[in-house]
């Protein structure tokens, strides 16, 4: 982002309070100065007390502190005067004018900030969060599901695929409804770490035991792995050499996770964020348009629908939408998009209009 | 003098750091960029909300302490704490550091503190206090805010415990908390801040434009945050988003159907894309069938669509 000129202003800014800030204190050094050197005076001779404290007096006039500081003091602040002004002229001030005066149930959203930090494996800082919300209850079930979610993963990072293991077998049977190899990653990790250990004999033995059920989708994948047996301590080395790399295990632990998340009726991502992100792309048009309709608040706080198109990234786009190329209306139950024979779709009112309700045929305009 | 330059100078840092920061976003480090600034949306709710124990943990978390206000907030806590405890010592003291600021932007939270003071020596019955306190420090306010301050001396007429309405209310406890909520939005004017939470802009910006009427039916994805009962709970006051083209997600793959990649019609109506109907054509003969009414039909059948 373009901050030059606001870099300079706040660089002038910050020289001038340096400036200010060792003035202040050569200023007050000299005065200290004085006055002990008056003090030292006093006790040493034996000079009318009076005369000194004047001697003192006029030194200090001549030292004028105060017209010094407040000459750095002054320019302290012009600079600090400009600094807002640059700030305003590059970065917005206010984006809180897009908002609607509606409350937000306190209530939802500490549960909703509740739930995403357990389900991003804060537990400390959820745990935190609650106590001082006061929110125990709701939120301590989501924190007993994604307890277990966390525990294999932690378990898969130090390269323990037991909790994994098991896990996935116990819910074999859904996950091959969702189709997910996941159960199948899992056994090549495991065979690829026994083979890397080098024992030969075990890992053909651990192959035996669980690769049969996968024998009749995923052949190629066990033949590959049944290679590997010849290279066994030379993996490095071998065609399969990719089979060792650590994303795998990152790819499996995706997928645990998705698959994790799907059982338990989530979404993989956290909806917390799904929602920000779309709330930092759709902002800034929402404030471009509340700047140019300046007076229309009233409106604005009761509308049914967006006055302004927000484009979002693929990401974002959950339902399919359909939009009239002619009325450049959202299609509804009462208003279908039809197809017409030349494979063009348009919807039902804008046919009917160009048809003047069926009566006339009429030409596609396109 | 040197706590004062001390604390200058801590300031200069932060903002260096913002800016430093502000500049430093690319197209590579995006995704990062996004998740610091979700946190320190998520650590301005924590700390407008006073649960600063939170944020503090999660600002050290993520090493965004320079990027947040944690030692502005720490004054606020002190004059809120004493709020809540009914006292407004340091309230006045925050008044009196910013007199010049408030008194530019026409504030009246100090007279509001002062009333409630007045209201406190009525309730324990200091009535000489009471009329000794308002002759000192309300009748300042008075050309500016005649009709409150004679509401309020009235009370000296009742006890505190009084039925009629309009002096009762008065009285309450809740009075505090408004004075708290007063406080905080003061507090949020002078220092610059928008009197909203981040988090409550930012999340009504996304869930008006996620909002549309298929997110509300049975069959709504669960990738989409507004399938969640918290979620619509919240985006029920708000507008739909609005597109100006259309947008068509297939049902079998749940991608976007697009020029490359455009719909085809089945005879029956139903709509998916090129790209799934062709593998399922592949795997099984020319034959088609429609995962949702389980008709069959041929490849050669299908309509392409042309929707923009």
């Amino acid at each position: 982002m373009e901050l030059n000129n606001l870099k300079d202003a706040f660089d002038r800014v910050a020289k001038k309070q340096k400036l200010s800030c060792s003035k202040v204190q050569e200023v007050m050094d000299q005065i200290v100065q004085e006055i002990e050197k008056a003090i030292e005076m006093m006790q040493s001779t034996t000079l009318d007390h009076k005369s000194i404290l004047a001697e003192l007096k006029k030194k200090l006039h001549e030292i004028a502190p105060l017209a010094q500081l407040e000459g750095t003091q002054k320019e302290l602040n012009i600079a600090l005067s400009k600094y807002p002004k640059a700030l305003e002229k590059t970065l917005n001030p206010d984006i809180s004018k897009a908002y609607r005066n509606i409350e937000f149930d306190s209530h939802t959203v500490n549960q909703i900030i509740a739930g995403h930090f357990y389900r991003q494996g804060m537990f400390d800082v959820g745990d935190c969060f609650i106590t001082e919300a006061g929110e125990a209850e709701a939120a301590a079930a989501m924190r007993s599901l994604f307890q277990e979610m966390y525990q294999i993963l932690e378990a898969m990072k130090s390269r323990n695929l037991e909790p994994a293991l098991k896990w996935a077998a116990a819910n074999s049977d859904k996950l091959k409804e969702n189709g997910s190899d996941l159960l199948l990653g899992l056994h090549q990790l495991q065979f690829v770490k026994i083979l890397q250990k080098g024992s030969r004999e075990e890992a053909l033995k651990y192959a035996r035991t669980n690769f049969v059920p996968f024998a009749g989708n995923h052949m190629a994948e066990i033949q590959k792995l049944m290679g590997c047996l010849l290279y066994s301590d030379r993996l490095s080395e071998s065609p399969y050499a990719h089979l060792l790399s650590p994303t795998n295990w990152d790819i499996v632990a995706e997928e645990l996770t998705r698959q994790f998340c799907n059982l338990l009726g989530q979404s993989y991502q956290s909806p917390l964020s799904v929602t920000i992100a779309a709330g930092v792309q759709g902002l800034p048009p929402l404030l471009k348009f509340m700047t140019v309709m300046a007076g229309k608040k009233q409106e604005w706080q009761s509308m049914k629908q967006l006055p302004v198109p927000v484009e979002l990234d693929k990401e974002f786009q959950f339902h399919s939408i359909f939009v009239c190329p002619v009325s450049k209306e959202q299609s509804t139950e009462d208003n279908p998009p039809m197809l017409m024979s030349c494979g063009h779709v348009l919807c039902k009112q804008s046919i009917n209009k160009m048809s003047k309700n069926g009566s006339k045929t009429f030409k596609c305009p396109y | 003098m040197e706590e004062g330059s001390r604390t200058e100078n801590l300031q200069v840092q932060n903002c260096r750091a913002r800016l430093d920061h502000l500049e430093s976003v690319d197209a590579e480090n995006l995704s990062e960029w996004n998740n610091v600034r979700f946190k320190r949306i998520l650590v301005d709710y924590m700390l407008r909300m006073s649960y600063y124990d939170t944020a503090r943990k999660l600002a050290e978390s993520s090493k965004i302490e320079e990027l947040v206000d944690l030692e502005v907030f720490q004054e606020a806590k002190k004059v809120v704490d004493a709020l809540k405890n009914q006292e407004v010592g340091p309230a006045l003291a925050w008044c009196a550091e910013n007199k010049s600021r408030l008194k530019k932007s026409k504030s009246k939270f100090e007279f509001q503190l002062r009333l409630q003071e007045f209201i406190e020596l009525v309730r324990a019955e200091n009535y000489m206090r009471a009329i000794l306190y308002a002759r000192r420090y309300l009748a300042p306010w008075g050309a500016t805010h005649l009709k409150e301050l004679q509401l309020v001396m009235t009370t000296l007429a009742f006890r505190s415990n009084t039925e009629c309405t309009k002096y009762k209310v008065l009285f309450e406890p809740k009075q505090w908390d408004f004075l708290v909520d007063q406080f905080k939005q003061e507090f949020y004017k002078l220092h610059g801040m928008t009197l909203e939470p981040l988090l409550n802009i930012y999340l009504q910006a996304g869930l008006s434009a996620l909002k549309t009427p298929c997110c509300f039916e049975d069959g709504c994805t669960k990738e989409d945050p507004l399938s969640q009962e918290n979620f619509r709970k919240l985006a029920m006051p708000l507008p739909y988003s609005k597109q100006h083209h259309s947008k068509l997600v297939c049902y079998i793959t749940k991608e976007l159907m697009d020029t490359e990649n455009p719909p085809q019609v089945l005879p029956n109506g139903y709509v998916y894309s090129t790209k799934a109907l062709k593998e399922m054509a592949e795997k099984n003969n020319g034959k088609i069938t429609c995962p949702r009414t389980g008709l069959v039909c041929n490849y050669s059948d299908l309509v392409k669509a042309y929707i923009s």
